[in-house]
């Protein structure tokens, strides 16, 4: 096909249809046909002795036709309808998209910019904007980390401790908002061997309680664990290396921890840089390190 | 000739009739329908737009069996509440690969188009399996079973030999790759692939960023 086929092609039936129309309610009214009315002996005979009288159309329906087509004109002229041709108004549907978000920024960019900019102290002394804060974490984040960002399902981590896998300052956790994070710890089974993973399981357990003088897990932990858990535990935010001097276990104690450590673990978090502003980002962040949070 | 002899004419012969009405009952289509099938913007896929893997193509699959459209739809659509909730708003061309299209208009869950990359896998198959263990609110009804069906690798070449018969740009050795690539999987899995590409990567241009 041309190009400008089909722009041509929807202009003509248009144009044609509203054209067609136009001629056929004339000529009803005004054609001279008999719309003026003949009474029961006009029209056609039907099975020997059935008439169709022709009653005129009543004129109520005539203008109302009429006011339909001067519409039709109108609208065609002023929007998009006719094959390529952009109306009067050159309206879009991305062009109406782009006046709401222009007029969107010029009542709330500049709000927006402050919080961005603002001290985490200063937004969490706003009860509204934490109340904000708190409805940004409910469609963004509690899907995974709860509603109360406890933490769920032993796999998303309780944003409300004092654990923080990534580290838990500011800066570190709008990093985790905004980039995400992929935490990968190998499975050590095959390394260990069963009682292998039973004793340094056994020595993770422990760790809580300082680190054992004699452990028989101590070797091997002190062999393939130290290098992202620490000597005493305590973990490497920069690796996503969760403390193991706490009490708190992300997937769950019990046959979760051999889990871990046998099989490894591979805790990963959604970049969240795209779909949220820095405004948002900062409420988040603000939201939560306040003290009422961890 | 006036609109009432036409009129007269019409109603006295029943092949004109029906040719009439016809004709009449066509013409929306012929404009509205007729041309998007060959519009270019409506059929040519985004620079970006890929067509499905084996696994997701599998994904789709189920995902129309299980009737997820039903209370999901697949376009965000240009208004500024809908691109700040979901993301860019839908192209058409981001459809090209889809047939059928899954757009739908119908959302008792949320819009699906920018879900890819949202949520991690892990989270799809809790979600899917028992939506309520993550989302306790949710209404959406758990799909326990995908993850004990195996992902039908049976016709998943065939599929693929028709789908490019109509424009996808499948290889000899994709197709062939295919089979291989469903080994193993559940159709859980499928459905958690075809999630995590559905929308990705959004349209790089102007003005379609959630502000």
């Amino acid at each position: 096909m041309p190009a400008g086929f089909w722009g041509g092609w929807v202009l003509t039936l248009t144009v044609l249809s509203v054209v067609g129309l136009a001629w056929f309610v004339f000529s009803l009214y005004f054609g001279g046909g008999g719309n003026q009315g003949g009474g029961e002996d006009e029209g056609p005979v039907w099975d020997g002795d059935l008439r169709e009288g022709a009653h005129p159309a009543p004129m109520w329906w005539f203008w109302m036709t009429l006011a339909a087509l001067v519409f039709s004109a109108i609208y065609l002229m002023l929007y998009p309808g006719l094959g390529s041709y952009a109306g009067a108004l050159r309206w879009t549907e991305g062009g109406r998209l782009a006046a709401s978000q222009a007029a969107w920024n010029t009542e709330f960019a500049e709000a927006r910019a402050a919080i961005a900019a603002a001290p985490l102290d200063e937004l969490q002394a706003d009860p509204k904007l934490m109340a904000a804060a708190g409805g940004l974490f409910g469609r963004h984040c509690a899907a995974c980390h709860g509603a109360d960002a406890g933490g769920q399902a032993n796999l998303f981590p309780n944003l409300t401790d004092a654990e923080w896998q990534w580290g838990g300052d500011a800066a570190a956790i709008e990093r985790t908002i905004r980039e995400g994070r992929v935490a990968v710890m190998v499975g050590w089974g095959a390394v260990l061997g069963q009682d292998g993973v039973a004793a340094v399981t056994d020595y993770v357990r422990e760790l809580p309680n300082g680190v054992p003088a004699e452990h028989p897990g101590k070797t091997r932990y002190e062999q393939f664990c130290v290098a992202c858990h620490g000597a005493d535990g305590a973990g490497q935010p920069l690796l996503g290396a969760p403390s193991l001097a706490n009490d708190i276990s992300l997937y769950g104690d019990g046959e979760a921890l051999v889990e871990s450590i046998r099989d490894g673990r591979g805790g990963e978090m959604p970049a969240f840089g795209e779909r949220l502003d820095d405004s948002q980002i900062r409420l988040l962040v603000a939201w939560l390190t306040r003290s009422e949070s961890s | 000739m006036n609109a009432v002899e036409l009129h007269k004419k019409l109603e006295s012969n029943a092949g004109l009739l029906i040719f009439g009405i016809l004709f009449v009952s066509a013409i929306g289509g012929l404009v509205q329908v007729l041309p998007s099938v060959f519009q270019d913007s409506l059929v040519t896929p985004t620079a970006h737009t890929e067509p499905y893997g084996a696994l997701e193509l599998v994904g789709r699959d189920i995902y129309i069996r299980e009737g997820c459209g039903n209370c999901h739809s697949q376009q965000v659509r240009p208004l500024l509440a809908e691109v700040r909730r979901y993301g860019p708003y839908s192209r058409a061309g981001e459809s090209a690969y889809d047939r059928p299209f899954l757009w739908g208009s119908k959302r008792t869950g949320p819009d699906l188009h920018r879900i890819g990359g949202k949520y991690t896998d892990a989270w799809h198959r809790l979600h899917l399996v028992s939506p309520r263990a993550v989302v306790p609110k949710s209404i959406m009804p758990g799909y326990p079973w995908l993850a004990d069906a195996p992902a039908d690798a049976g016709d998943i070449a065939r599929k693929m030999r028709i789908l490019r018969r109509l424009g996808h740009p499948y290889t000899d050795a994709e197709i062939a790759a295919a089979p291989a690539a469903l080994q193993g999987k559940t159709e859980l899995d499928a459905v958690v692939a075809y999630m995590q590409v559905l929308g990705r990567p959004p349209p790089p241009d102007e003005g379609n960023q959630a502000p």
